[in-house]
């Protein structure tokens, strides 16, 4: 019989999170939120990679993903350029004056469907959440935040672990520790 | 020929809407169902030819209301326009019964291709 001498080397190698800046990188999530905006909003809408600052103002819409890698896929923006995306999602269907349901649907699809494909690109398997809309979870240091304007108009999306907190003190050790 | 469209999102049934009229598909009628269990009903009561079903809904998921339709008997025509397109999705679809998966976001181009063989 082998002696065998549980370091917990390996199971601590396999039981550390997976970051979503090793799983997805800015060019990735750009591209398919920009193939989103071609086919949602428009073939001549661009998303241009430059930060802008978000209004005071600003919503967000997002969908949870839970499976090896679990977080959130968060679009946020200001609310009269949420209204103009979601004037754009209704086309001849939008009323003169949308309501607050219009708004949230058409962000939580925009969220779903970026969302979406985001989820395609992460190990799995893994399950998508329903659309939400409202004020954003609260981002950890497991981000990855991809700042864009769209008709000149800021708006960002973040991929974005549930496990921010635990994650902060894994990779700062130090920040738990009493100092000397 | 009567479609079924179900999505939780009004604003989606609008575009995928839109996208069968882009597609060609402008002479069928519509019927719009908000959820897995909504389809369901409707199934029963419109008839329709062709059901265009999201996947993450609530009450009933689409997925759910394909299998409840088959393990009911009926055959209506059944494909999924979601906006998770991967491999282990389509096969969980494939294998359920569903003719198509069209993942979003989609064109009209990726509607005639999915649907022209399905669509009369």
């Amino acid at each position: 019989m082998t002696d065998f001498q549980d370091t917990g080397e390996r199971r601590r190698t396999s039981d550390a999170p997976l970051l979503i800046t090793e799983l997805i990188d800015e060019e990735t999530v750009q591209s398919i939120a920009q193939e989103a905006w071609s086919a949602l909003i428009g073939d001549d809408e661009f998303l241009v990679p430059l930060p802008g600052g978000l209004p005071e103002d600003a919503v967000s819409s997002w969908v949870e993903v839970v499976g090896p890698w679990t977080g959130a896929v968060v679009l946020t923006c200001g609310r009269a350029t949420a209204e103009e995306l979601s004037r754009c999602l209704l086309a001849e269907h939008a009323p003169p004056v949308l309501d607050a349901e219009d708004v949230a649907d058409g962000m939580g699809e925009l969220a779903n469907v970026v969302g979406g494909n985001v989820k395609a690109v992460l190990p799995g398997p893994s399950v998508l959440g329903l659309p939400e809309v409202g004020a954003a979870p609260e981002a950890g240091v497991d981000a990855l935040r991809v700042d864009l304007l769209w008709r000149g108009q800021s708006l960002t999306i973040t991929v974005q672990g549930s496990a921010g907190a635990l994650t902060d003190q894994q990779n700062n050790p130090q920040k738990n520790e009493v100092p000397l | 020929m009567k479609i079924l469209v179900a999505d939780d999102s009004r604003v989606m049934r609008q575009i995928v809407i839109r996208t069968l009229r882009q597609a060609g598909y402008d002479d069928h009628d519509i019927v719009e169902a908000e959820d897995g269990a909504d389809a369901l009903a409707k199934v029963s009561s419109e008839q329709p030819d062709l059901v265009l079903s999201d996947w993450n809904m609530p009450n009933m998921t689409g997925i759910e209301c394909l299998e409840a339709l088959r393990a009911s008997g009926s055959a209506v025509p059944f494909g999924f326009v979601t906006s998770e397109g991967s491999a282990e999705m389509r096969e969980k679809a494939a294998n359920a019964g569903a003719l198509f998966l069209i993942a979003k976001p989609f064109t009209e181009d990726t509607f005639k291709e999915h649907l022209d063989g399905v669509i009369a």
